[in-house]
C-alpha cells in the first residue's frame, strides 16, 4: 500500500476522531463536573447542526455564510443548552444515574421531534463555499480541504479546554467542584449557577460541533442516534470527565475505524465495540477516568 | 287490525332494511399507512404519503372504492423499527379496523409486518420497500409489492454495468452497500448477476456501511486507495446523499467511475445543485419515464397543484400506484371484501402512471420496469434528470420463477 493511501486513511482517521472528540468533550465534561448522564447530548448536537443550516441559508448567496452560521449556532445552541438546565437538568442533579438516563433519552426523543416540526423531516444541505469544495493535497494525497478547518477547530477546542481547566480562576474553581463541591459551596461560590455554565458550554461545545458537521453532509434526522452511541465509547475507553481521555478515547476510535474500512471493513464497527468492551472489564473507569464519586 | 299491524310492520322493517342499506353503502374503507415518518426512512415515507393522498382525493372524490366505499387513511409512524412497524400495524389492524395496510419504505420493517398481515387476514401492500424476500419467501397471499424489487432493479443494474464494462475495459469494482437486509440483497444480487453477464469482472472489496452512516472519509479514501476501476453502489437514501457529498471534495468522482446508485426524483430535488453530473444511477419510478401515459400526466399535474408545485419523486408515484392497483382490485371483486379483493389481486394486470403491469401469480410482485440513466441537466426541469434513459422490462429483470418455487422448498427444509 502507498504511503499517500495510508496518510489519506491517517487523515480521514484523525478527522472522525475530532469530530467525535468535538461530540463527547461537553458529554464528558457535563458528567465530569455535574454528574450528569446526558443522553440527549447528541441531539442538542444535531439541533447545533439544523440551526447551522438556517443561519446558513438566510446568508447563502455569501461566500462566508458558512463561517459564520457555525459560531452562530453554537451560540444559539448554548442558549438553548442552557434554557433546558435552568428548566429541566437542575433538577435532576441528585437523581440516580438510571433515572437520569431516562430522563435525559426523553429529552433526545422530544428534542427530535422538535426538529421534525420546525426544520420538516427533508434533509437539509449546505452548499460549501467554493474555496473548499476542491481537495487539497498533503503528501499526494487528496484531503477534504474543509477537513483541515475541522481539525483546527477539535485541535482549538482540546487546547481552550485545557487551558481554561488549567489556568483560569473559574477552571479551577470547576476542577474544585469536581472533587468537592461541599467545600466549594463553603467558600460561598454558587455551585447551581457553575453547574449552569458547565452545561451551557458543554452544549455550546456540542453546538459548534453540529454546526461543523453540518457542512461535512446533509444534515438529517436520526443522525444523532447514530452519533451518540459511538460517543460513548470514546468516553468509555477514554474516562468520563477526563479531557485527555476523550481525546485520546476519540482518536482511538477514528483511526481504528478509518483502517479496519481498509483492511477489515466487515469488523470496522465490531473492533470499536470490542476495544469498549476490553476497557470495561479491564479498567472500568477509562484509560484516563477516575471512579464515579457517589 | 291484523292487516294493518302486518302493514306496519313490513313498513318498519322496510324502514330498517333501507337505512341498514345506507350504512353499509356508505362504510369507508378504511386505509392503513404505517410508514417510516421518523428515523432514516423519512425522506422517502413523506413523499408515499403524499401519492397516497393524492390518490385517495382523487378516488374520494368520485365517492371512493365503488362509488360508495369513501378511503379514511389511519396513519401511523413505524419510525422505520421492525418492531415498531409490527406495534403499529397492529394497533392499525386492531383499533382502527383497517382492511389494507401500506407499509413501508424499509424492508426490515415490511418483512417483520408481512406475517401479522397475514395473521389478521389483512392486504399488506409493499409500496416502496423493495427486498425480495418481501414476496419470494415465506409468502403470503395478503402481500403485495409494487416496487421494482432488490434482484429486479440488481439485474437492471448489471445489465447497463456489464455494457459499459465491455466499452471501456473495466475488470476489477469495489462493493459500497448499506448494510442492511436491502442493501445486502441488493448487493449480492448485482454480484452474482456481473458474474453471469459480465464474467470478466471481479469484486476487489466489499463495503459495508451501517445504515444512517455519517462520516464516510474513511470509506471514500479506501477506495480510491484501491484504485478500483469502478465502484458499484447500493446506498440507501439519506446515506447515498452523505456519501456524495463526503466524496465530492475528494475529486472522487472525477477519479473513479461511481455506477449503481440509486438517484431517485428525491436526490434529483434535493441535490439539484451539488449532485455530480454523469454519474450512472438507477432509479424505480421516475415520473419522466413516462409522461406518455396520461394516468402519470394526470397524476404529475393533480400532485403539483396540491404540494405547490412539487415534482412527485419516484416514491410518491409509487404511493399513488399502490391506491390504484387496490382500487382496481376492488373493482375486479365488486366488493371491499379484503379475501375477495385479495383474489382479485392475484395475476391482476392493473392500469398505473408506469402503463399496464400485472401482478405476478406466484410472488404478487407487479411486473414493473426499472430504469438506468446518466444525470444530466434538462432545460425543462429546475433538477437534473436522467438522460439516455434504458427501461429494463420486467421480463428482462425478474427472477425466474423455478427459482422462487426452489426457494421455497429449500425454506421448508
Amino acid at each position: 500500500m502507498e504511503f499517500t493511501f495510508l496518510f489519506s486513511q491517517f487523515m480521514s482517521g484523525l478527522t472522525y476522531g475530532l469530530m467525535l472528540f468535538l461530540v463527547a468533550s461537553g458529554l464528558s465534561l457535563i458528567f465530569g463536573v455535574m454528574n450528569i448522564l446526558n443522553f440527549a447530548h447528541a441531539t442538542l448536537w444535531l439541533i447545533g447542526a439544523y440551526i447551522c443550516f438556517t443561519f446558513w441559508s438566510l446568508m447563502e448567496a455569501h461566500q462566508f455564510a458558512l463561517w459564520v452560521s457555525i459560531p452562530l449556532a453554537a451560540l444559539a445552541t448554548a442558549a438553548f443548552g442552557w434554557i433546558c438546565e435552568v428548566v429541566l437538568i437542575k433538577r435532576i442533579y441528585k437523581r440516580e444515574l438510571h433515572e437520569q438516563l431516562l430522563i435525559t433519552y426523553a429529552m433526545a426523543l422530544i428534542f427530535g421531534d422538535l426538529i421534525k416540526i420546525v426544520w420538516g423531516p427533508t434533509d437539509r444541505l449546505i452548499v460549501r463555499p467554493s474555496i473548499i469544495q476542491k481537495p487539497l493535497f498533503l503528501f499526494g494525497a487528496p484531503i477534504d480541504s474543509y477537513f483541515i478547518f475541522v481539525i483546527l477547530i477539535g485541535v482549538a477546542v482540546a487546547v481552550g479546554l485545557w487551558w481554561f481547566l488549567k489556568y483560569t480562576k473559574y477552571g479551577h474553581i470547576v476542577k474544585a467542584a469536581v472533587y468537592s463541591r461541599e467545600m466549594v459551596s463553603a467558600l460561598g461560590i454558587p455551585i447551581p449557577k457553575i453547574y449552569t455554565w458547565v452545561f451551557t458550554l458543554g452544549i455550546f461545545i456540542a453546538g459548534l460541533a453540529g454546526g461543523v458537521q453540518s457542512a461535512i453532509g446533509s444534515v438529517t434526522l436520526g443522525m444523532d442516534m447514530n452519533i451518540i452511541i459511538q460517543a460513548f465509547c470514546v468516553v468509555v475507553i477514554g474516562g468520563f470527565g477526563s479531557l485527555m481521555g476523550t481525546l485520546i478515547g476519540s482518536l482511538i476510535v477514528g483511526e481504528v475505524f478509518s483502517f479496519a474500512i481498509l483492511y477489515w471493513p466487515d469488523g470496522a464497527m465490531v473492533l470499536i465495540f470490542v476495544i469498549t468492551a476490553a476497557i470495561l472489564i479491564v479498567k472500568p473507569w477509562g484509560l484516563f477516568g477516575t471512579p464515579l464519586r457517589a | 287490525m291484523k292487516g294493518k299491524a302486518l302493514l306496519s310492520m313490513v313498513l318498519a322493517l322496510s324502514i330498517v332494511f333501507c337505512f341498514c342499506g345506507n350504512t353499509l353503502a356508505a362504510e369507508p374503507y378504511h386505509l392503513g399507512v404505517a410508514l417510516g415518518f421518523t428515523g432514516t426512512g423519512t425522506l422517502y415515507s413523506k413523499d408515499q404519503m403524499e401519492g397516497i393522498q393524492v390518490a385517495v382525493d382523487e378516488i374520494n372524490k368520485q365517492g371512493g372504492f365503488l362509488k360508495k366505499h369513501p378511503i379514511k387513511i389511519s396513519q401511523q409512524d413505524t419510525q422505520t423499527k421492525p418492531d415498531v412497524g409490527v406495534r403499529t400495524v397492529k394497533d392499525l389492524i386492531l383499533r382502527d379496523k383497517v382492511r389494507a395496510v401500506i407499509n413501508d419504505y424499509s424492508s426490515a420493517v415490511a418483512v417483520a409486518v408481512k406475517p401479522i398481515c397475514r395473521e389478521y387476514k389483512t392486504l399488506h401492500i409493499a409500496a416502496i420497500s423493495n427486498s425480495e424476500n418481501i414476496t419470494k419467501i415465506n409468502y403470503s397471499p395478503y402481500t403485495f409489492q409494487v416496487v421494482p424489487n432488490s434482484y429486479m432493479q440488481a439485474k437492471a443494474a448489471s445489465y447497463a454495468v456489464a455494457q459499459m464494462a465491455k466499452k471501456k475495459g473495466w475488470k476489477e469494482y469495489v462493493t459500497l452497500s448499506s448494510d442492511y437486509e436491502w442493501g445486502r440483497s441488493t448487493q449480492e444480487e448485482v454480484v452474482k448477476d456481473l458474474k453471469k453477464v459480465a464474467p470478466f469482472l471481479n469484486v476487489k472489496k466489499e463495503l459495508w456501511p451501517k445504515l444512517g452512516e455519517t462520516q464516510f472519509a474513511s470509506f471514500v479514501t479506501s477506495i480510491m486507495s484501491m484504485k478500483p476501476d469502478f465502484v458499484y453502489a447500493c446506498l440507501a437514501s439519506k446515506d447515498n446523499v452523505t456519501f456524495t457529498e463526503q466524496a465530492k471534495p475528494y475529486g472522487f468522482f472525477d477519479k473513479v467511475p461511481y455506477v449503481g446508485s440509486m438517484q431517485s426524483v428525491t436526490e434529483l430535488i434535493t441535490e439539484a445543485r451539488t449532485m455530480p453530473r454523469g454519474l450512472v444511477a438507477i432509479s424505480r419510478a421516475p415520473f419522466f419515464a413516462h409522461l406518455d401515459v396520461p394516468m402519470m400526466t394526470n397524476f404529475v399535474k393533480n400532485y403539483r397543484a396540491k404540494y405547490n408545485g412539487k415534482y412527485p419523486s419516484d416514491w410518491a408515484v409509487m404511493g399513488y400506484d399502490a391506491v390504484y392497483a387496490l382500487k382496481q382490485g376492488v373493482e375486479k371483486a365488486g366488493t371491499i371484501d379484503t379475501e375477495k379483493v385479495k383474489d382479485a389481486l392475484k395475476g391482476l394486470t392493473v392500469d398505473l402512471t408506469r402503463g399496464k403491469l400485472q401482478f405476478r401469480p406466484i410472488d404478487n410482485q407487479l411486473r414493473c420496469s426499472s430504469y438506468v440513466g446518466v444525470v444530466k441537466d434538462d432545460p425543462k426541469y429546475p433538477f437534473p434528470i436522467l438522460a439516455e434513459l434504458i427501461e429494463i422490462k420486467a421480463a428482462d429483470s425478474e427472477r425466474p420463477e423455478a427459482e422462487i418455487v426452489a426457494a421455497r422448498q429449500a425454506e421448508k427444509k
